[in-house]
């Protein structure tokens, strides 16, 4: 909030209580559907006739899905990022940063986990790998260390979400009946007391502390995915930190845009300042930075050396057949953003949305590098092989899956924002209260 | 308009040149060849390796599906030591000598072999001859403390005898999966005048099977007068190999229930912590519920 305006409590309150979708809202919303739609109906199609729809093969045995995973498991970071590390760190303008971070978090782990299953063809075996299993595997660690992000990641967004409750719930008149059971039944036992107030403040701090490690290890279990299996372009001991920075690019790069969308959606300009896209701006340069850093390791290092099989994976990469989506990553995902970001003008809010867009597009064709143009070189050569094999572009069945999920977490994300207040009421108030007392 | 001239030329020469290299590399024709090496192994039955190629220049290639005879002494079908043969993939064919020759093969000590193909187009009428004195090569050891030594020596039928020859060139070594390693310093030994050659076993430790043992090999490689004389012998000298089997141990290529102890250990703990904290925190969500219903 602008440090120049006092607010009071109802006007906050009147602001950030959700609101119904307007005819935007509304187009929004069909069109995520349609697209959801048209995902759910090629992922019949692949149910019944069996991963044979889509372009994968003997080689490519990872396409557009475990891309796909790999970028909504990247982006989920961003929950432990902007909620954990920086209330750990006591930064003071997270407040309306904090559950658009935790929300994204949720709706892209719940992707990350549906997409896996997708990719596994036979979802009704999934139980299988829970029941058989093994423990050495990196396979089994992605399985629990998902389920465990996806836990502590909803019970963060639920415990933080309590007194928002209760102010919705108080606002029943203003809002109508259609949500009003279900906050009840979320939250209707929260009062606000000093004792449920201090047990909750402690939770929070626990979950905060417990989902770094968690996060860390879901990106890093996600790169060892890759990193235990000797191929060329995988094959390397840089990989668990590569991932780990990249997550926090692309999460922050998320919730600029995302910041940008519900300021403008829902008028926030008094919540949501200059100062936050200021701020969110320099912690994304740092963070290109960080990644544009392991990226050069993690290129620079085989190509020195150039083995002949990384030098073969790498030429296409630099120039070969992966070359346009390979520099538009570097170029769009990385190095154009730094160079609008460091310049003033370029941290206002319309520039640093451009950059935010530029980030979350370059960092999902980063993911598909990383999978696909590794299974197209095997070390072995690929001998007697049909033509078809030595290449791989996506059905539109992949396509239509992908887009699907992808409009399935923003889905989730514009629901929520329909239900809950996108920027915490209760949290609002309390800060605004806490500048006008330190006064 | 000199020096245009010049290029000119030059550019004739070169063009010229280029065109003779090209024509003479496409023109090299190629000679059909065939060869047959006479083989005695540890001095039983004697076998024929027939070996068919074509000479491209300098380089050989291996023709196959060539069918031949391997005569003895003579080429009359009743002297022929088996029907034809065929070569392989690399050209080679082996035949053994067949028991219906015994009589003549003991008849004589020196004998002529005869290979000839038939039904070839290009091979066809192509022939080639091995004569062989009959000669034993035989091979033994003695152990003197620490000092291994193996001694061989060669003999060949002379008049009814069998004779140590002086001056055969044989190698000795020990078998190894790709070739033979030598047991000493030298690469060859020759047989001294009564036939003799004795070499030091300078390879200790060297792994051999369980049991330790090892496998000597002498060879007379292509020797014009007794052809290639092969004898091998086993001896305990090599280190006893041991076989770890880690199959059914736990490791992490191992089945599910065969997890390494230390990753059992570490993967519960940190599960133990994460989700203990997370039971614990549910715990404080509930008490935070029943804190909201006694003040409600």
């Amino acid at each position: 909030m602008e440090n120049s305006t006092v607010l009071t409590n109802e006007q906050i309150t009147q602001d950030l209580l959700p609101q119904k979708f307007g005819k935007r809202g509304m187009i929004w919303t069909a069109i995520l559907i349609v697209i959801c739609c048209i995902g759910a109906i090629a992922y019949i199609k692949q149910l019944r006739k069996g991963l044979v729809v889509t372009n994968m093969g003997d080689y490519v045995s990872w396409g557009i899905y475990i891309s796909n995973f790999v970028f909504f498991v990247a982006i989920s970071l961003v929950g432990s990022l902007i909620t954990a590390i920086f209330r750990l760190a006591k930064v003071p303008w997270r407040t309306p940063l904090t559950r658009i971070s935790e929300i994204i978090a949720v709706s892209a782990i719940t992707f990350a986990g549906l997409i896996i299953i997708v990719d596994m063809g036979r979802p009704e075996r999934l139980l299988n790998l829970l029941l058989h299993g093994r423990l050495q595997s990196p396979i089994a660690w992605d399985v629990i260390v998902i389920g465990t992000y996806f836990c502590i990641s909803l019970f963060l967004l639920y415990i933080t979400l309590l007194p928002d409750i209760s102010v919705l719930i108080k606002a029943k008149d203003k809002l109508g009946k259609p949500f009003s059971k279900l906050y009840c039944w979320l939250a209707s036992y929260w009062k606000g007391t000093e004792a449920q107030e201090k047990i909750r403040d402690r939770a929070i701090t626990i979950l905060c502390i417990i989902i770094i490690p968690v996060a860390f290890c879901i990106h890093t279990v996600t790169s060892w995915l890759f990193a235990t299996t000797y191929r060329p372009g995988w094959d390397s001991t840089n990989f668990g930190a590569y991932f780990v920075s990249g997550a926090f690019l692309v999460g922050a790069g998320g919730v600029v845009v995302a910041m940008y969308i519900f300021r403008k959606v829902y008028n926030l300009e008094k919540y949501i300042t200059d100062k936050h896209f200021d701020k969110m701006a320099r912690i994304l340069v740092l963070l290109a930075l960080l990644y544009l850093y392991f990226n050069v390791n993690e290129y620079l290092v085989p190509a020195f050396k150039m083995k002949k099989p990384e030098a073969e994976h790498l030429r296409t990469l630099f120039a070969g057949d992966f070359a346009p989506i390979f520099w538009f990553a570097i170029l769009v995902g990385m190095i154009i953003p730094i160079i609008i970001l460091i310049n003033k003008k370029g941290r206002r809010p319309l520039p640093m949305f451009i950059a935010g867009v530029m980030v979350v597009v370059g960092a999902w064709f980063k993911r598909y590098l990383i999978v696909t143009p590794t299974l197209l070189h095997p070390f072995l050569p690929m001998y007697d092989a049909p033509e078809s094999y030595h290449h791989y572009f996506p059905s539109w069945e992949e396509w239509a899956i992908a887009m699907g999920s992808l409009a399935g977490m923003l889905l989730i994300i514009t629901f929520f924002v329909r239900i809950f207040p996108i920027i915490s009421i209760y949290k609002t108030i309390t800060d605004q209260n806490e500048t006008v007392e330190n006064k | 308009m000199k020096l245009s001239k010049i290029n000119r030329n030059s550019l004739v020469i070169l063009a010229l040149f280029v065109s003779t290299a090209s024509v003479s590399q496409d023109s090299v024709a190629k000679t059909p060849v065939l060869k047959l090496l006479y083989f005695s192994s540890d001095n039983k039955i004697p076998s024929l390796h027939v070996q068919t190629k074509w000479k491209a220049g300098k380089k050989y290639q291996p023709a196959k599906g060539i069918s031949v005879t391997v005569y003895l002494d003579s080429a009359t079908t009743a002297l022929a030591l088996s029907n034809k043969i065929i070569t392989d993939e690399s050209g080679e064919a082996v035949v053994i000598m067949p028991p219906s020759l015994k009589t003549k093969w003991e008849a004589s000590a020196k004998h002529k072999f005869i290979a000839e193909v038939t039904g070839s187009k290009e091979f066809d009428g192509l022939s080639a001859e091995t004569e062989i004195t009959k000669a034993k090569l035989e091979l033994d050891t003695t152990t003197d403390g620490e000092t291994k030594t193996v001694s061989t020596i060669v003999t060949a039928l002379q008049n009814g005898k069998w004779t140590p020859i002086k001056g055969v060139e044989m190698k000795i070594g020990v078998k190894r999966l790709g070739s033979d390693l030598k047991i000493g310093d030298d690469d060859t030994y020759t047989t001294d005048s009564l036939g003799k050659v004795s070499a030091q076993f300078k390879r200790d430790s060297l792994p051999g099977d369980e049991k330790g043992n090892l496998v000597l090999v002498a060879k007379v490689e292509e020797n014009e007068q007794f052809g290639n004389l092969v004898v091998e012998k086993t001896v305990p000298w090599g280190a006893k190999l041991k076989i770890e089997n880690t199959f059914n141990q736990r490791s992490l290529f191992a089945t599910r229930n065969k997890t390494p102890g230390w990753l059992l250990f570490m993967a519960y703990l940190i599960i133990g912590i994460v989700w203990g904290t997370l039971i614990y925190l549910i715990n404080r969500l509930i008490k935070i519920k029943k804190l909201g219903k006694i003040s409600g």
